[in-house]
């Protein structure tokens, strides 16, 4: 009757029969990008909640007989509200799972090359994704105003005013002018809660419209199912009901893992840390800005260039031109491996040497690079490290391209994908 | 055959409509282009209001800038040699740029570029914001050998040596920190004598 009420309007049967039958070709490997989506719904939801608690404000107020910024004091006081603390970790977990599965989809669509023709867009929409995840995070990072949120946002603005030219002009329009500042909480604030999410809404809209059109890249199985078959053009499952109950269910066994975490394993215990004081203990970053907080480590302090109008410094070399070189070069990947055909298929990675050993070499380098931000701890000198870290590389590189080619040598080269 | 085109009212201005139009277009987007650098300019403002500006005038006391006595003057009495606190001029605590790192060194292990008129009874001070990226340096005491202790900015290990002037030992710091000038009074209070002698902050 409802249903009846609403199709005469909405003409949901039409609705139904070209949307909601969409083949979805099945692979565990689809459910990264799925794990990262469901992740940010997540966030949305845990954030609403902290938002509508949170006070965005550096004013000092008297907190148990303390004076103390008030985004401090409004964080401290939703972690003593029932079920405050453990949304808060909540939030900040699927923040961390989000970017984990941005990464491992990303890898994973590397290492089967569903980047090439005809997909490239969406690998460009992809990689916006990921650096607008990063953005979110980063902005999360200040807004309970703890001693260690105040140092690592501090750190972020001195390397990006550390830029030639654009630098401080850029530096003051993201940070509401120099920092610290009483104006950059309200401003990350509107960003993390506004800005961010709408933009991730966008892009991910983008991103699954493209894929609407132009579908997963299947299988290699599908392709001699179909040849047996015979006529099929893309084999999985509708997207009604079948890819929604898996889907569903998935998201509810990936809750239940979060809640879990955050019950037993605090996360950025905002009352240990403190209110911003004089004093900076050991802190490091949170693991996925790792990789540039070690690259940081490595480069010499007296390593700068003068250039026209400036200085490059170890911190804009460390800070942005590094992770900016690594994000040109995923973005010319599909650029560089190209097919004449589209492609349709998900590559075997065993059966690409090249590429393979390529994205090895690159994952053995950041992880490196994370290794090199406790240099401290372990005691060994930057420029031993730095030798460690380009020893690993081409170690990484030159091992796993050497075994990929003997095994295509023995498997013959028939399939070259 | 080609037909005669009817003449068009715009042919009397020599303006077709489209071109019209189209200039119209650009224009306002040009106009628009335009409001939205003043836009920019007014969400990145300027120096005022923010950065690490110094107010230690000569002559403001030393107080503890952390732990149970914040804010009470430091007793020369109170510190050993090896001993290090944080330090803010009285009454000017809540301006981070202000604060400073006091230490107690034996006399005799000072060495240039220590300027070692700014010190007193081995008292020396040094702005405790690291030169490399804002963080708060520390102090790190040798016990077996008192002279061998240093300060360490633990944001990215950053070395100085305090008994040189805060040279830079090790790390990413681009330049020491900065010396301020201090005095043991009468009444056994520290006071600052001199403003920083050096940049002070982040230096990029």
């Amino acid at each position: 009757m409802i249903f009846k009420w609403f199709n005469e309007r909405l003409e949901i049967d039409k609705f139904r029969a070209k949307f909601l039958s969409k083949t979805f070709p099945t692979h565990p490997t689809f459910l990264l990008g799925e794990m990262a989506f469901f992740s940010f719904v997540t966030l949305v939801v845990t954030g609403i909640f902290l938002g509508l608690l949170y006070e965005p404000s550096t004013k000092m107020v008297a907190l148990f007989g303390a004076m103390v910024p008030a985004s401090y004091a409004s964080v401290v006081k939703i972690d003593l509200l029932p079920m405050g603390m453990i949304i808060r970790r909540i939030h900040h977990w699927s923040a961390m799972l989000m970017i984990a599965a941005v990464l491992a989809h990303l890898t994973r669509i590397y290492f089967t090359s569903a980047y090439r023709r005809p997909r490239e867009i969406n690998w460009f929409v992809g990689l916006g994704l990921w650096g607008i995840t990063m953005l979110a995070a980063f902005t999360g990072y200040l807004l309970p105003y703890s001693q260690f949120s105040v140092t690592a946002t501090s750190i972020a603005y001195f390397i990006s005013k550390s830029v030639p030219w654009v630098g401080d002009w850029t530096s003051r329009l993201l940070f509401a002018g120099e920092f610290p500042s009483d104006a950059t909480v309200p401003r990350f604030f509107f960003m993390h809660v506004m800005l961010v999410p709408v933009a991730l809404l966008g892009l991910i809209s983008l991103h699954m419209l493209i894929l609407v059109k132009q579908k997963h890249t299947e299988p290699p199985s599908n392709r001699w199912l179909k040849e047996s078959e015979g006529g099929r053009k893309l084999i999985g499952i509708p997207v009604w009901p079948e890819q929604t109950v898996v889907s569903m269910s998935f998201y509810l066994f990936l809750l239940f893992v979060v809640v879990l975490i955050a019950t037993y394993i605090p996360l950025n215990p905002v009352e240990t840390y403190g209110p911003p004081s004089p004093g900076t203990p050991v802190m490091r970053p949170d693991w996925y800005f790792l990789p540039i907080y070690g690259f940081l480590k490595l480069i010499p302090g007296d390593l700068s260039f003068s250039v026209p109008g400036g200085k490059i410094t170890p911190e804009t070399i460390g800070g942005v031109i590094f992770p900016g070189f690594l994000a040109l070069v995923l973005a010319l990947i599909p650029f560089l491996d190209r097919a004449k055909q589209d492609q349709h298929y998900m590559a075997n990675p065993l059966r690409r040497p090249f590429m393979t050993s390529f994205g090895m070499a690159g994952i053995v380098f950041i992880c490196m690079d994370a290794v090199s931000g406790y240099i401290d701890v372990l005691h060994i000198a930057p420029a031993k490290m730095a030798v460690y870290v380009v020893f690993a590389t081409l170690a990484a590189w030159g091992v796993s391209f050497g075994l990929l080619r003997s095994y295509n040598r023995k498997r013959g080269s028939d399939v070259k994908t | 055959m080609v037909e005669e085109e009817k003449e068009r009212p715009e042919e009397k201005t020599g303006i077709s409509r489209r071109k019209f139009t189209l200039g119209v277009l650009v224009a306002s987007v040009l106009g628009a282009l335009g409001s939205v650098f003043t836009l920019l300019k007014v969400l990145s403002p300027g120096k005022k209001g923010g950065g690490y500006v110094t107010t230690i005038e000569p002559g403001d006391g030393l107080v503890y800038a952390k732990g149970s006595n914040a804010g009470a003057s430091i007793q020369a009495s109170s510190m050993k040699t090896g001993d290090a606190v944080l330090a803010y001029p009285a009454g000017k605590t809540s301006n981070p740029a202000n604060l400073v790192q006091l230490i107690r060194i034996d006399e005799k292990d000072f060495k240039a570029p220590t300027d070692i008129a700014l010190t007193d009874k081995g008292f020396v001070a040094y702005s405790a914001i690291c030169t490399h990226l804002g963080c708060t340096v520390s102090w790190i005491r040798n016990d077996k050998a008192l002279s061998a202790s240093y300060t360490e900015c633990f944001c990215h290990n950053s070395i100085f040596d305090p008994a040189r002037g805060a040279k830079v030992m090790g790390g990413p710091a681009p330049i020491p920190l900065a010396q301020i000038g201090v005095k043991v009074k009468s009444n056994g209070t520290l006071v600052f004598t001199s403003g920083f002698k050096g940049p002070v902050g982040p230096q990029v």
